[in-house]
């Protein structure tokens, strides 16, 4: 009769591609060896049981300790195909755990991955791609990225990849951004703003997105906005809060309320005519929509034309200050604080 | 003496019951057949002292069976060894013995064929051959099954339901685990896949708290900045404007006061030109300066001539009277 136990084990999963896994301890360590076999048959077993492996932390773990990674690292530069698309998998799964992170920062695993960007083989280049999202998450990261020069490199490519991989520049760049303001220096010396402007306008939602994700991280610093306001990119701003896409409308919103800042900024947005639909945006219920355009309109509202068309509005701003959220009542007081202002 | 292990027997009372029992060994009789030994159910126990199987006598010359069952392996290859060598014999034996005799001597064997012609036997017996064939298509009729006379005894066995497992309490262990597993497995998935949605949701509502943040910041910076600018550059202005202010007071000041100072400079200079005889009166200077001079020089000259007269009179009056009152 069959035991009522529930084993901790995976139940044994027989895939002829994987190469069979010794027991215990000694599976890795057989791994490892394994992918220094010169026949590629073996290499592709051991990189397929390796890629179910690492799933789980302590197996990362001890293929960190097994100093797995300076063998994928030569195998990056492997001849076939195949054996790099399974490589750079493997190692986007490790930056799933905080221990793959450091270790990929540590053994500068990233200077090889810098050389597959102009692999041609699709699948290979994704991969690439999502490792060093993975890695531009946090600060070590990403000033590693910078340091080896990728920043600029990566907004070429922006220009150059196809849709899905476009995305992942697109958002590795934003967060590149976001973290260091290093890199929104390199990225700003190599004209990102021209190149997100491009890619605003594109059909797909997921690009739009990642671009407005990225202007809002880009105008930040004080030579975005200048940079935002040189390259006329307020009125494509001020059409896409009309887009369907809440994230969309929001970041549209913060880039607006970012560059607004400046003096040139809140004259070129109310050029564009942004006040209309910046009012319209206040009434949705999705924060970061609401909240972003609640701060626009502060900082629209230090000019004193504006001010006086939003006098007229401000039974409309008033209603939101008994919104639930603590960050929106916060927006709509200090607007409503700033167009009451007089002199 | 490996004998399959005969399973463990136990009476119903505990004690050990025998698979076979131990008998002692049976003789055998001299003078009756096997076959009515067999059909005889008690055993017949012989004298072991008149057992022709058991050794008696002196052992030191006894012809004694080997140790082990098989022979010792020196003896076999003694064995071996002579076996060996009869086979030799045997076989040089047979070398020697020809086949024919030797020829004697003088003469030589030569091969021979008697017969002149030589005629090939070419008696084959007459033969002729028939052939059989049955009819190609005719069915075969169907064979009647063959039953075979029954023989033995027919025994049945069949297993009721309920006999060998219930199924219905012995499948549930089973399904739990199939079933535990695969919910845990797919718990376990769809807990990581949560984890990881609710991770990322907490780093976008952070991410937009602090856009919002990050900007009124700015905000409030850069009104900071105009405002100190716009105070200090009104500062600068009012600092000029008081500068300037001071500048003309003072200029006015300085006028007046160098109004007044001068205002009777003028009267002052022309009193001390005056006084220090800047003024003057051309011809009354020209008088003063030359004609006076020359005047006094005249004059003086015009007197020391009269003193020079009058002291050479004093001395010719002198000398006169000297000389008169020398006389």
């Amino acid at each position: 009769m069959a035991g009522s136990r529930i084993s901790e084990q995976l139940p044994p999963l027989i895939d002829r591609n994987q190469s069979p896994l010794a027991f215990g301890q000694r599976a890795l360590p057989r791994l490892a060896a394994e992918l220094q076999n010169p026949e590629l048959t073996v290499r592709q077993g051991a990189l397929a049981a390796l890629r179910d492996l690492i799933h789980d932390p302590e197996r990362a773990y001890e293929t960190i300790y097994h100093g797995c990674l300076e063998r994928l690292k030569v195998l990056l530069k492997d001849e076939d195909s195949s054996i790099r698309t399974a490589t750079t998998e493997v190692l986007y799964l490790l930056t799933a755990h905080s221990v793959g992170r450091e270790a990929i920062l540590r053994e500068d695993v990233v200077g090889c991955l810098s050389e597959l960007l102009d692999e041609p083989v699709d699948a290979c280049r994704r991969n690439t791609h999502l490792v060093l999202k993975m890695m531009s998450g946090f600060p070590a990261g990403v000033a590693c990225m910078v340091s080896l020069g990728l920043v600029p490199r990566l907004v070429m490519k922006v220009a150059a990849e196809t849709e899905d991989i476009r995305e992942l520049v697109l958002s590795t760049l934003g967060s590149c951004m976001r973290v260091d303001t290093q890199a929104a220096q390199a990225a700003l010396a190599s004209d990102v703003v021209t190149v997100l402007r491009e890619q605003l306008t594109h059909s797909s939602t997921n690009i739009r997105r990642e671009a407005t994700a990225a202007m809002i991280a880009i105008s930040v610093p004080p030579q975005g906005k200048v940079k935002v306001c040189e390259e006329e990119v307020l009125p494509v701003l001020v059409q896409l809060l009309s887009d369907e896409d809440l994230e969309i409308k929001a970041n549209a919103a913060g880039t607006i309320m970012n560059t607004a800042v400046i003096t040139k900024g809140k004259f070129q947005s109310l050029q564009a005519g942004a006040l209309a639909p910046l009012l319209h945006l206040v009434e949705c219920e999705h924060r970061a929509v609401c909240a972003n355009a609640l701060r626009a309109l502060t900082c629209l509202a230090e000019v004193p034309r504006a001010r006086e068309q939003l006098l007229q509005h401000l039974p409309l701003l008033q209603t939101r200050l008994n919104h639930p959220e603590p960050i929106i009542q916060r927006a709509s007081a200090t607007a409503i604080q700033v167009i009451s202002w007089t002199p | 003496m490996a004998s399959a292990l005969q399973p463990y027997n136990q009476d119903p009372n505990g004690a050990y019951v025998f698979s076979s029992r131990p008998r002692p060994a049976p003789t055998r009789l001299k003078y009756k057949d096997p076959a009515v030994i067999q059909n005889e159910e008690s055993y017949v126990y012989g004298n072991i002292m008149y057992d022709r199987r058991v050794v008696r006598g002196n052992t030191y010359a006894q012809h004694t069976l080997p140790l082990r069952s098989q022979p010792d392996p020196a003896e076999l290859k003694k064995q071996q060894e002579a076996r060996r060598r009869a086979l030799a014999r045997k076989r040089a034996k047979e070398q020697f013995r020809l086949l024919t005799p030797e020829a004697p001597e003088g003469r030589k064997h030569k091969d021979v064929q008697t017969e002149l012609y030589l005629e090939e036997l070419s008696d084959h017996p007459e033969d002729a051959s028939m052939g059989c064939q049955t009819d190609a298509f005719l069915d075969e009729p169907a064979t009647p099954l063959f039953i075979p006379a029954k023989s033995g005894k027919d025994v049945a066995t069949q297993i009721e339901e309920g006999e060998l497992f219930y199924f219905d309490t012995e499948v549930q262990p089973v399904l739990e685990v199939l079933i535990g597993k695969t919910m845990e497995q797919a718990l376990l998935e769809v807990l990581e896949e949560e984890e990881l949605a609710s991770l990322r949701a907490q780093q976008r509502a952070f991410q937009e708290l602090r856009n919002a943040e990050i900007v009124e910041v700015q905000r409030l910076e850069e009104q900071e900045r105009r405002h100190r600018e716009e105070k200090v550059r009104r500062l600068k202005q009012q600092r000029e404007v008081l500068e300037n202010e001071r500048v003309i007071a003072e200029k006015i000041a300085a006028r007046v006061f160098a109004q007044q100072y001068l205002a009777d400079l003028l009267p002052s200079v022309y009193n001390t030109l005056r006084d220090q005889g800047y003024f003057y009166d051309p011809v009354q200077r020209d008088i003063e300066t030359g004609f006076l001079p020359w005047l006094m020089t005249e004059v003086d000259s015009a007197l020391k001539k009269r003193e020079i007269v009058l002291t050479m009179l004093d001395t010719l009056i002198y000398d006169v009277a000297n000389s008169r009152q020398e006389t």
